[in-house]
């Protein structure tokens, strides 16, 4: 089931799909007529990691926690730099190829646009609760190693 | 003695959707070192280290150590990796 979450304003949108995402259209969600400028990021499964081969990565995920992540990250974002946001992440399984996590924001000059880009994914990474189990291509797992969330 | 659910999240998602541990009182310490012990007894002591780096959580509430947990479930997140 796809989980979202977006502002009153409408500053943001935020949320988690199953499967691969839509990198099509993405823009029509941060579009402003007060803003000439949409930046987007398209984190995409690639066929090799850590000098393995791989097939796809199966996304586990928390989905209260990570929608509540997702929503803080993007209120973050959206109190240090003046745009319209999007973030879209996958759960389950994205296939070599195929987007895991899709961003696009908007302003009205691009360094905001592409600073609020760069700053949301590399945030996404270490707060929020989404785990990678790369698979291979003859079907081997492996879980990832990542961030750690604790603060004690 | 008393039981706790512990949900499963990623890597530790090789020991099965859930699994129970007792504790003698609901810190969360408490529960990370029962965790540690049934680590130990089904012989997955190589998760031990992720188990250092994970944190606990009940609810949408991450959880620190010195903290006592109000219900008898908690979520174990190993460290993330989103992207």
């Amino acid at each position: 089931m796809d989980l979202f979450a977006r502002n009153e304003g409408e500053r943001y949108l935020c949320g988690l799909i199953d499967g691969p995402c839509q990198t099509s259209d993405l823009d029509v969600f941060v579009q402003d007529p007060a803003h000439g400028a949409i930046a987007q990021f398209f984190g995409v499964v690639r066929n090799h990691n850590e000098g393995l081969s791989a097939a796809a990565v199966d996304y586990d995920v928390h989905p209260e926690l990570a929608l509540k992540a997702l929503s803080e990250l993007c209120l973050d974002v959206c109190s240090d730099y003046p745009v319209k946001l999007v973030m879209i992440h996958s759960r389950g399984l994205v296939r070599v190829g195929e987007a895991s996590v899709v961003i696009a924001a908007s302003s009205a000059h691009r360094k905001d646009a592409l600073g609020a880009v760069s700053d949301a994914i590399d945030q996404l990474k270490i707060r929020v609760p989404i785990w990678k189990k790369e698979i291979g291509p003859d079907d081997e797992q492996r879980w990832l190693d990542g961030h750690s969330l604790r603060k004690d | 003695m008393i039981a706790i659910t512990i949900h499963c999240l990623g890597a530790f998602r090789e020991l099965g959707d859930c699994f129970i541990v007792e504790v003698s009182d609901v810190s969360v310490a408490s529960i990370r070192e029962a965790v540690s012990r049934h680590l130990v007894e089904i012989n997955r002591s190589d998760l031990d280290g992720v188990l250092k780096r994970s944190v606990f959580a009940e609810g949408e509430e991450l959880l620190k150590d010195h903290v006592t947990v109000s219900g008898h479930e908690v979520s174990l997140l190993p460290p993330v990796a989103g992207g």
